[in-house]
């Protein structure tokens, strides 16, 4: 259930000003990257550090398309291709723990099972280990069954990646609603389907929501699962801004900076939408207001 | 109030029978956790106990707890372990402090609040190699804004990644800048759940803000801080990409965390065996961590009841 | 013991598999997928495939390369082999991997098919012995024993590899610098020698002289330089001195060999040793002339952190007069959008070792890269990769290449008139590439390496001395290598 922050105190403009700078100084690394993915190498490189210059959209038109060696002519970087990779494959997938997920939380919050704590625990347990500690034998298991390299195989992984995360919040969102309304549906002759779906389900939406921004976040960036078991055209672009850093030149800061901040801005703005619950996204669900 | 019919007896309501509903509705999530997660999780733990290498064709033979006892017994491992302590430690700790002073400065409503607050939760959503190439170029001593800034006040050049003390403060700086917004929205958390009438009645009893701190505040936030701790102690025990592009575990082995060694072991070593081996005592020390944590949770909910 | 059942039967699957499916060698469709690093010469090879290749045995032929960002090459190509997806039919490969992937059973062994095929045997021959020696042979032979063998194919030796990059490291330099007459009278009058500037001074360029330079335009903002004042602080030389991948011991190597020492000989396994020849009294010596010269590098030397790009980055903006460092990276100085000094640059021979007789000894360490041919293809698929790499070391594609920014190994191509004229620093190239050893390519290369990395970068960074950091080394090889059984006594 969504709610807002019972903010202490009141400011005014004032205020704002003083949060403003504070935010712009934090928020200055981020600044800087958005600004150099307008800089020629040049400029990014540039002795003072420039804040003025004269910017360049080539970095932008690099990252979809490069110059040809023998031609001249520019082709397609595939860049595209990348970004609909990374927002299908993280949006299935999460959408489908969310999915998997709130069936299991409800379960585990309305029905118990014996060993209802432990089930949680194990789940939880999954989610916290180091990824470096599954990728091993992920890889040997992906090499029996023929995975590596479709959509299926990485979808599965962040799907089960997503998971424990899923079931923790969205369990904490059901704990919080009063069981005594749903009993009430049941004695009026509702079915068990219709108190999930009519009932349990639009009053935690907004937790839903929350969930799938959450879950999101995590994935959006997920590299090394992505490096080591996407092929060439399931690749998503945390792998293919790997090309940046290093092969005739070192790190291209333009194009980096240009890629990054391209990819930052759906994850800002489903962020900004749904700012308001993130607060119980961050703790998994497990600290209550 | 309904007209559906309460009495059919479909798959749906077979499914809903209250007898098995619970164990059902977990099915589909215990099934997919088991094949991606559990099932690599224990052929790992079966691999820790031979020693099999990915690049040898040599049949791998049973070699009991030897991978175990050489993990073990490698100062190398206990060196890496001393180095993600004192990484994980100080970026805590930083995370905390920034957390906590930022959690203060947003606790107050004013106007745009929600449009300021993305300035702070903006680090959170960059990817880690983002993050590391940066602030990698920010400390460069020719290139770096950092170097640039300091030069004001010296005449050499400041050279942060020189030494080790100088490596760690670089990576714990990356890392914390990352994700000291978590910690302020788990502050945050706590600062506006304090009842308001606690405040109204410091006033009336003139206590210092000091006190009023230590005494209402404090309290209500002291187990989210907790629990902040050991969140990010968890996270940052996996703590990679930004070591490897900042440092790349040096100078020398300065900052080479456990994660980055375990990587070195299981893909450019190709010790499969002894990688597993050292992973489970990895897996070990994080279930160790998560108790503590929900230990601390289950505190928390027993005080808020 | 089910598990070891199951693990040595996934290992036998990869091998199975290669005799699964024979093909008649009729015409037909074949995808040849190759793993490659994404940068411009491995672009160009796809590129140039499809405008000009057409297949003699008259298949529809498409070469699809799975171009991969370098810094993850290793890590994608490596999880890809040991996985057992079978995706690659051809791989370009570091030299150093090759032990690794051939007793894991990936790369294919191409003996039999170079000697059935006289084509092959001429392109072999005509290969510049130092690059058949580091790209195709495994076990390890030197390129005096191949020498020794007298014929090519040489007899016992196996063959893996061909060039696809082949790299030598050269001298980039300033010539609006080191031509400047000012600095020229005045490096004369401190030195009482040249600074060198034409292409025969750099012929004569010693570690001594690299020394002088450095210290020589060791300048501070403000000061003059070439008539002009400083904006920033200059430098004068920088080499390769970086924790990451192998970005020390390519130019570390070099020091030793040159003055007479020696790395662990894998050509002499298993009787040649670590200790006492990696942490010989010559091989220390030789390591702290390494050290000594960081002292005039741009202050990022300090952190151990100066690779082969941090370098060229120095170099493209000006803030460095002279660097050593890969052909491969030449291109993007002379591109006036990335590199200030595009239209300033110069190269020339890298330094080297005064020798008692007054020459100079310039042994070098080999970068660049081959590709291999993969063990899980059918005939077909192999007979038309053969093709592949028949086109790619032909003449024609081969200076095609070079006059697109790549290298070629081999003899004929380097000894065409224009070959020189191609690229600034192709003569160079031709001059460093009869130098060039390697580094290791057993299959414990990248644990050897990453410690070996790890003990000169404490030295790089003032933690240990050169003894202490070579005597570790050579203890950590000593007991890895008997381990193994590599070194036996």
């Amino acid at each position: 259930m969504a709610r807002k922050y019972r903010e202490v105190g009141k400011a005014g403009w004032g205020y704002t000003a003083l949060t403003t700078v504070v935010g712009f100084i934090y928020f200055f690394p981020v600044f800087w990257i958005i600004l150099t993915a307008f800089k020629t190498r040049t400029d990014a490189l540039a002795v003072p550090p420039k804040l003025f210059f004269t910017p360049t959209l080539d970095n932008f038109y690099s990252v979809f398309f490069r110059t040809s060696i023998t031609t001249g002519n520019s082709q397609a970087t595939d860049m595209g291709l990348y970004f609909f990779n990374s927002i299908f494959i993280a949006f299935t997938a999460v959408g489908f723990a969310v999915i998997v997920g709130t069936l299991a939380a409800y379960a585990f919050s309305r029905y118990p099972l014996r060993g209802n704590d432990t089930y949680l625990f194990i789940i939880l347990t999954t989610r916290m280990m180091p990824p470096i500690v599954v990728i091993i034998p992920i890889f040997l298991m992906f090499r029996i069954s023929g995975l590596a390299g479709s959509y299926w195989g990485i979808m599965l992984l962040y799907t089960a990646f997503n998971i424990p995360f899923s079931v923790w919040l969205v369990k904490s969102f059901f704990d919080e609603l009063n069981p005594e309304i749903e009993d009430a549906a049941r004695m009026d002759g509702s079915t068990e389907r219709r108190v999930f779906f009519g009932f349990c389900i639009p009053q935690i939406l907004a937790g839903l929501a929350a969930t799938f921004v959450f879950g999101l976040i995590l994935t959006w960036n997920e590299f090394l699962f992505a490096l080591l078991l996407t092929g060439v055209d399931t690749r998503t672009v945390p792998v293919a801004m790997a090309r940046t850093l290093g092969g005739e030149v070192g790190v291209d800061y333009g194009l980096l900076a240009a890629i990054v901040t391209l990819f930052l801005i759906p994850i800002f703005f489903v962020t900004f939408l749904l700012q308001n619950q993130l607060l119980r996204g961050v703790t998994f669900g497990t600290v209550k207001k | 109030m309904t007209d559906h019919t309460g009495t059919r007896r479909g798959f749906g309501a077979w499914l809903m029978d209250p007898k098995r509903r619970g164990a059902l509705l977990v099915t589909p999530a215990i099934v997919i956790l088991f094949v991606m997660n559990i099932f690599p999780l224990l052929w790992s733990f079966g691999l820790s106990f031979f020693n099999y290498k990915a690049t040898s064709q040599r049949v791998p033979t049973f070699k009991g707890l030897s991978n175990y006892e050489k993990v073990l017994t490698d100062e190398r491992t206990w060196e890496r372990f001393q180095t993600t302590a004192l990484i994980v430690s100080s970026s805590v700790i930083l995370q905390l402090i920034v957390g906590f002073l930022l959690a203060l400065l947003f606790a107050k409503a004013f106007p745009m609040r929600r449009i300021v607050l993305m300035l702070v939760l903006t680090p959170m959503m960059l990817s880690f190699v983002s993050v590391g190439v940066f602030f990698k170029l920010f400390y460069e001593p020719t290139f770096g804004i950092v170097s640039y800034v300091l030069n004001f006040f010296t005449t050499e050049h400041f050279v942060m990644l020189a030494t080790p003390a100088g490596a760690i403060a670089g990576i714990v700086i990356a890392d914390a800048w990352m994700w000291s917004p978590f910690v302020m929205l788990l502050v945050l958390a706590g600062l506006v759940s304090v009842p308001k009438y606690l405040y109204e009645a410091a006033e009336v009893d003139r206590a210092s803000k000091w006190r009023t701190f230590w005494t209402i505040t404090f309290p209500y936030i002291k187990s989210l801080l907790l629990l902040a701790v050991l969140f990010r102690t968890i996270e940052t025990f996996k703590l990679f990409d930004i070591v490897y592009i900042i440092t790349e575990g040096g100078p020398g082995s300065a900052t080479e965390t456990i994660a980055v060694f375990l990587y070195r072991n299981a893909f450019q070593f190709f010790k499969t065996s002894h990688s597993s081996a050292l992973a489970y005592i990895v897996l070990f020390i994080v279930i160790v961590l998560t108790n503590l944590y929900l230990y601390s949770v289950n505190r928390r909910a027993e005080e808020v009841d | 013991m089910k598990k070891r059942n199951y693990i040595s039967g996934l290992m036998g699957a990869t091998l199975l598999s290669v005799g699964l499916s024979t093909v008649p060698a009729l015409s037909a469709d074949i995808t040849i997928t190759m793993a490659a690093p994404d940068w411009p010469p491995t672009r160009f090879m796809k590129e140039h495939f499809d405008q000009t290749y057409t297949s003699p045995d008259g298949h529809t032929t498409t070469l699809e390369m799975d171009f991969i960002p370098w810094p993850s090459f290793y890590e994608r190509v490596a999880a890809s082999l040991t996985s057992g997806e079978q995706k690659y039919q051809m791989i370009v490969t570091d030299s150093q991997w090759l032990g690794a992937f051939v007793e894991g059973g990936y790369y294919m062994d191409l003996t039999d098919k170079i000697n059935a095929d006289p084509e092959l045997t001429a392109i072999m021959q005509d290969l510049h012995p130092a690059l058949v020696s580091s790209y195709s042979t495994y076990p390890h032979r030197t390129r005096a024993q191949l020498e020794e063998a007298g014929v090519v194919p040489a007899p016992g030796v196996s063959y893996y590899g061909f060039p696809q990059f082949p790299d030598t490291y050269v001298t980039f330099y300033r010539n609006d610098v080191f031509c400047n007459e000012g600095e020229m009278a005045a490096f004369e009058a401190k030195y009482g020698t040249n600074l060198p500037c034409s292409y025969e001074d750099w012929q004569d360029t010693d570690w001594t002289k690299w020394g002088q330079i450095g210290e020589f335009f060791k300048r501070k903002k403000g000061e003059m330089l070439a008539g002009e004042v400083l904006d920033d602080d200059f430098y004068g030389i920088a080499y390769q001195a970086g924790k990451g991948y192998d970005f020390s011991s390519m130019q570390i190597n070099a020091f030793v060999w040159q003055q007479g020492g020696d790395i662990w000989d894998e050509s002499k396994a298993p009787t040649a040793q670590a200790e006492g020849v990696v942490n010989s009294d010559v091989a220390v010596k030789a390591f702290e002339e390494y050290l000594s010269l960081l002292q005039y590098m741009p202050p990022v030397a300090k952190t151990g952190q100066m690779d082969i790009f941090v370098e060229q980055d120095l170099f493209m903006q000006g803030k460095v007069g002279a660097i050593i460092d890969w052909v491969g990276l030449g291109e993007p100085v002379l591109d006036p959008s990335a590199s200030k000094v595009h239209d300033k640059a110069a190269f020339g021979p890298a330094p080297g070792s005064r020798q008692a007789d007054g020459s100079i000894d310039r042994t070098g360490n080999i970068g660049g890269q081959p590709f291999v041919l993969t063990t899980w293809n059918d005939d077909a698929v192999v007979d038309e990769a053969l093709n592949v790499v028949k086109w790619w070391l032909s003449p024609d594609t081969q200076l095609e290449a070079v006059a697109n920014g790549g290298q070629s190994g081999l003899k004929s191509v380097m000894a065409d008139p224009g070959y020189n004229e191609l690229r600034p620093w192709n003569r160079a190239h031709v001059e460093m590439i009869d130098w060039q050893k390697d580094v290791w390519h057993v299959p414990e290369f990248f644990e050897l390496l990453t410690q070996q990395q790890e003990e000169f970068d404490k030295a790089i960074t003032g933690q240990i001395t050169a003894k202490e950091a070579l005597d570790s080394i050579a203890a950590f090889q000593q007991e890895l290598l008997e381990d193994v059984d590599l070194i036996q006594n």
